[in-house]
């Protein structure tokens, strides 16, 4: 057992993920504000419900907290734990509502059925890719935001900060690599 | 081999058109490596940019922190009997009553609006209140305590309400079981009152499938909330212990309900039974 009340705001999610399967509660805090808006977020949008985001969201941290034994880091990172936990959770909810659909249009004969927009993976592939965007630091975040989200050029991006285009160029490089292994990292999990 | 380096392959993908000359075009197509990898950073490119900030709501999350906490909270009774009083009072999710709401599980309203059944008071008994008993919602601690009872070959019928004398334990209540539907199995629930804490004895008759166990639950008739009471034994009869808070009353958890359940880990209620009653308030 670590001492306790350790700062862990600034650990590594690794370091963290190995307080949190010693048992060290606030380590269970700090995960939770690293990714529990995250998770949140997922819920919501897969269920369209805040109350049963709400549910989602608690069962994921007490679930993991109560099953942090068997948490073990070489099957992936505790972000990726916690994410495959909620889409079990979400899952099963989602099939209880294809069940009862079912049964309603049994009863009523109705054919048709609204289908699930997207598949639920690919849905925490992009709130993990939309919190991760958020989260990088400037300038490569801002470069990478404009070029995604506003749609700018990469010449219409070094005009407005006054960077070279060579440079805008390769912190937008530098920023997709960084998506790519951390979209890699947060989302695989063995399970 | 040389590869295209990692950085010209995002620059690719980022649509830097000066990003690959004509060796690195030419590598790319006889090399699956480099193709893989571009079609990573184009699958983020594609994800990322078909994705702003959303109309999401401001998550809760002091909320949800505060109901985490409570579940989590240390197994002294007095507290969490307290916690849970207030959840109850407030009806928040169920915090204590683990795992999903009973709404989840399929409903059976015939039975749940089954004939009420005359309750017999205890006689000159009281019921212990205080016992020792581990609080619910940990359901390790809830595994049955496997009855004798069953050697007392007794049958109650629907609408009955017998009183039997084995030593100080009296039926108080009793209900049928009956199959729910695609289910076969029939049984009987009885809340024993006893010198200690109040009993319910459940005896189903009815198979066990194969690579799955039985589990008693008291779903209250509200709908949001339920207990674990334990394992059905393989046997089909098993007496367990009221969670220390229905001593005094079934407080709403009338219905009785015998889940099958798989090896899979997940304490939740499968959603899956096979049989269900509801005795009276």
């Amino acid at each position: 057992m670590r001492a306790r009340r350790v700062d862990w705001r600034n650990a590594s999610d690794s370091d963290l993920a190995a307080g949190f399967s010693d048992g060290d509660d606030s380590c269970l805090e700090e995960s939770f504000k690293r990714w529990g808006s995250l998770i949140y977020t997922i819920a919501y949008r897969a269920l369209d419900s805040s109350s049963e985001a709400e549910d989602v969201t608690q069962q994921v941290f007490v679930g993991a907290w109560q099953g942090r034994t068997s948490y073990q880091e070489s099957k992936g990172s505790l972000p990726g734990w916690l994410l495959g936990i909620a889409r079990h959770r979400i899952a099963d909810r989602q099939r209880a509502r294809a069940r009862d659909l079912k049964v309603v249009r049994a009863a009523t004969s109705q054919a048709n059925v609204k289908v699930e927009s997207q598949p639920l993976v690919t849905l925490i592939d992009r709130l993990v890719l939309v919190e991760e965007i958020q989260r990088l630091p400037h300038p490569r975040g801002t470069i990478l935001r404009m070029a995604f989200w506003e749609g700018q050029s990469y010449s219409q991006i070094a005009e407005r900060l006054q960077l070279p285009l060579g440079t805008v160029k390769s912190h937008a490089r530098r920023a997709l690599r960084q998506l790519r292994v951390r979209l890699e990292e947060v989302t695989s999990w063995s399970t | 081999m040389v590869h295209v380096n990692s950085a010209l392959l995002a620059g690719h993908a980022l649509g830097q058109d000066d990003a690959l000359d004509a060796a690195d075009q030419q590598h790319l197509a006889s090399c699956s490596h480099c193709r893989a990898e571009l079609d990573q950073y184009r699958r983020v490119v594609t994800l990322g940019q078909g994705t702003q900030a959303s109309e999401t709501p401001t998550p809760p999350l002091d909320r949800i922190w505060r109901s985490i906490q409570a579940e989590l909270a240390p197994p002294s009774a007095t507290e969490e009997i307290a916690a849970t009083k207030t959840m109850m009072a407030d009806s928040a999710p169920p915090v204590t009553a683990n795992d999903r709401p009973a709404s989840d599980v399929p409903r059976n309203d015939e039975t749940a609006n089954d004939k009420p059944l005359s309750v017999v008071a205890a006689s000159d008994e009281t019921t212990d209140a205080g016992g020792e008993k581990p609080i619910p919602g940990r359901r390790r601690k809830w595994w049955p305590i496997v009855a004798a009872a069953a050697a007392l070959g007794l049958v109650v019928g629907a609408g009955a309400t017998v009183i039997i004398n084995r030593n100080d334990v009296q039926v108080a209540a009793s209900t049928p079981l009956t199959a729910l539907p695609g289910q076969t199995g029939h049984g009987t629930a009885e809340l024993l009152r006893t010198p200690n804490d109040p009993e319910l004895r459940v005896s189903v008759d009815g198979p066990q499938p194969a690579d799955r166990y039985r589990e008693v639950w008291l779903i209250n008739s509200d709908g949001q909330r339920m207990y674990s009471l334990g394992v059905l034994p393989e046997s089909g009869t098993g007496t367990y212990p009221l969670p220390t808070l229905l001593a005094n009353g079934l407080d709403g958890f009338t219905i009785v309900d015998v889940s099958i359940e798989p090896y899979d880990g997940n304490p939740a209620h499968s959603r899956n039974s096979q049989v269900r009653g509801s005795l009276p308030e």
